[in-house]
């Protein structure tokens, strides 16, 4: 068993469509001075780094962490570089949770940015998929996203209104969000009306393309308390994988995420995560995961999703609020989303996530995905 | 035609795989200012409040402690070889410009490798028409009187680049090992889809492989699957993207063929796409369409799958 790990300080930029003021390096800044600030605590105060970024391809700077350290002052300290597509933000707080649990480290600093207005998106996305075996297809996983949707409507009622819902909810839901850059309140008509991009996907479907940055301090319990009186525990953290194309690979129900869940659940006693969560962020690139993703969390039951959504519960004033935050629908820097899904969450738990608090929330949870649908991740923070 | 059980290596050319990605990158204030002085023949430096630390070129962050506060200044042209190397490209050498506490490295021009000695002077070279690049600046050249420059406040300082346009094109060759060796080779050749079996024999894994994705056990012996399939999932693609291969509208499907348990990534062609929605589901039957011509050993040689009647057949 190891130590106890807290998040004591959590910042993040004002993300963007475009910062052509910055530079990668300079974006990285502005989140870690937020994330340190809010900790109380200078970069001296930190005993190692971890970079969390999406693929080189997104900015055509291979071995960004060097640029970062250089940076943020961190220069001759430990630093990792983690990267695991959209999810790498939760793979690089799993890193940095691990460092401090095992007593490798004492505080640990964890950033994840990407600054994707540098690149061709799409393009470099298509380029998880093999080279061999289907790359030419390749539509980003827009195109593979969209299909495994059409899939889904058949088998478990993930319909197009469904979606537009979670659309209309996450939109409504990132006026309160400070950080976030869409902020336009849209109708279910209006998804439903919006072009197609890769149907069942349409335009108001997808998150914006971001620059953005994010970061987190860590903690062990003996040194919180310099940092906050309320941090937020680290009750439980996994990222797991599941085979490409496998026999047994479905994709109707997120494998990799149910038994990330599972065994994260398992850890925190999370028993009726509908009944014991307070609030749950979720890194949802398409409207269409975020239903599947209510299943995978074991929030309702397989095809049930729709039913979830249409109940209302999952608003802000609903029993089980989903992405207060308004998830990636406000601002979608790919390799800082799911640390910015961990902050939400934390910030949640830890009383000041300001328009967006819900009431008295205790604990929350956290989940990230990445790679061709194959990398999940799940976190459990409590107050 | 024989079928062959058994995986054997073929020699195969490495399968080429071009990458050509548009960037526009973004400098940020102090680089971003120091590309744009190109431009007037001016270098341009940092210089840290916390302690006076200079960096020639500018930088937005303090290389030695990270502070961010910090005077843009003018650097002289001139400076201290402080290591060099002969490449192809010619002679790189790391630069101390006078006043700076760091290298940064250029070319050294007008000089043989082995006129230049480590402490040797430099001074700058302009290119012609200077632009908005370190480029601008063609190199550096021994000029052993040149006088010792000093730091001086930068005035009038020129509005920062703020993006710089950029590409790479990568050039990839990948192995194509046993299995895919195998596969690819018998679609060029006899216009057979091969997969193995799974290490219990029902279905055969496609693409075939070495291992048992779900066992991990030792994948069987080689069959051939049919031409014929059934629609898992699809979409309907309107988005357009750098690097697409195909101008849309068109169907990315996901499709089991008969005998296979995977999937195999394809498009579905020859419909009426203004019907694409209705005519192509999750359960349609579709066959392979193979391309006219000389093959080419890769999916590719399938031109695309059309709709047929007809039921799942493992349904």
């Amino acid at each position: 068993m190891g130590r106890h790990v807290g998040i004591v300080g959590v910042g993040q930029t004002n993300h963007s469509r475009r910062r052509t003021d910055v530079s990668q390096a300079g974006l990285v800044r502005e989140a870690v001075d937020r994330a340190l600030a809010d900790a109380k605590l200078t970069i001296e105060d930190i005993d190692s780094v971890v970079v969390a970024t999406g693929p080189v391809l997104f900015a055509a700077v291979n071995q960004p962490e060097k640029w970062v350290v250089d940076a943020i002052g961190a220069s001759l300290k430990p630093v990792v570089r983690i990267t695991s597509g959209g999810g790498t933000g939760l793979a690089g707080a799993l890193a940095g949770y691990y460092q401090v649990s095992s007593g490798f480290a004492d505080r640990v600093l964890v950033v994840a940015y990407d600054k994707l207005s540098e690149g061709a998106l799409q393009y470099s996305i298509s380029t998880l998929y093999d080279p061999f075996w289907g790359r030419e297809f390749a539509v980003g996983i827009m195109g593979f996203s969209a299909a495994y949707w059409r899939a889904r409507m058949d088998v478990l009622g993930h319909t197009e209104e469904a979606a537009a819902m979670v659309a209309v909810k996450n939109r409504k839901n990132s006026m309160n969000n400070p950080y976030a850059h869409v902020k336009k309140e849209v109708t279910v008509e209006d998804v439903m009306n919006s072009k197609p991009l890769a149907w069942p996907i349409k335009t108001l479907d997808v998150p914006p393309i971001s620059d953005g940055a994010a970061a987190i301090v860590l903690s062990t319990e003996k040194l919180a308390a310099k940092s906050t009186d309320r941090p937020a525990w680290i009750h439980g953290m996994g990222y797991f994988c599941e085979a490409d194309n496998a026999p047994e690979r479905s994709l109707l129900v997120s494998e990799p995420l149910a038994i990330a869940a599972r065994r994260v659940y398992r850890a925190a006693g999370i028993t009726n995560p509908r009944r014991q969560f307070d609030v749950v962020e979720v890194q949802e690139p398409y409207t269409c995961f975020e239903l599947s993703y209510y299943e995978s969390l074991g929030l309702c039951a397989p095809g049930e999703a729709a039913e979830l959504i249409e109940s209302g519960a999952t608003q802000m004033t609903g029993d089980i609020p989903v992405n207060p935050s308004g998830g990636c629908a406000g601002a979608n820097p790919i390799g800082a989303a799911a640390l910015i899904r961990l902050i939400e969450a934390a910030s949640q738990v830890m009383g000041k996530a300001g328009d967006m608090q819900v009431p008295g929330a205790k604990l929350a949870l956290a989940q990230a995905g990445g790679g061709w649908a194959n990398l999940r991740g799940v976190a459990v923070v409590g107050a | 035609m024989l079928s062959i059980p058994d995986t054997y290596p073929i020699d195969l050319k490495p399968f080429p795989s071009d990458l050509s990605m548009p960037y526009t990158l973004t400098p940020g204030r102090a680089a971003g200012i120091f590309l744009a002085e190109i431009g007037n023949k001016r270098i341009v430096g940092s210089r840290f409040r916390d302690g006076g630390t200079v960096a020639v070129p500018a930088q937005d962050f303090c290389p030695k402690t990270g502070d961010s506060e910090f005077d843009l200044v003018e650097a002289p042209s001139t400076g201290t070889l402080n290591a060099f190397t002969e490449t192809e490209a010619g002679i790189i050498g790391l630069i101390r410009i006078d006043g700076s506490d760091f290298d940064f490295p250029h070319q050294i021009v007008d000089a043989g490798y082995d006129d230049l000695t480590v402490g040797d002077r430099v001074e700058a070279v302009w290119g012609e028409g200077a632009g908005e690049s370190i480029l601008g600046i063609k190199g550096f050249k021994p000029s052993p009187k040149a006088p010792v420059g000093s730091i001086k406040p930068l005035e009038n300082p020129a509005k920062q680049v703020e993006v710089v346009p950029y590409r790479m094109d990568l050039h990839y060759e990948h192995a194509f090992g046993p299995y895919y060796g195998r596969l690819f080779d018998e679609i060029k050749t006899n216009r057979r889809i091969m997969g193995v079996r799974t290490s219990n024999g029902e279905g055969a894994l496609l693409p075939p492989r070495e291992l048992d994705d779900i066992t991990h056990k030792k994948t069987g012996t080689w069959v051939e699957v049919k031409q014929t399939g059934t629609v898992r999932a699809c979409s309907v693609i309107h988005l357009q993207f750098i690097g697409q291969k195909q101008p849309p509208p068109y169907i990315y499907a996901e499709i089991i063929l008969d005998g296979a348990l995977t999937r195999l990534i394809h498009n579905i062609s020859g419909i009426d796409m203004s019907r694409a929605k209705e005519l192509v589901k999750p359960g349609t039957r579709v066959r392979a369409v193979w391309r006219d011509g000389e093959p080419t050993g890769s999916l590719a040689d399938i031109s695309h799958f059309e709709v047929i009647g007809g039921e799942d057949e493992r349904s």
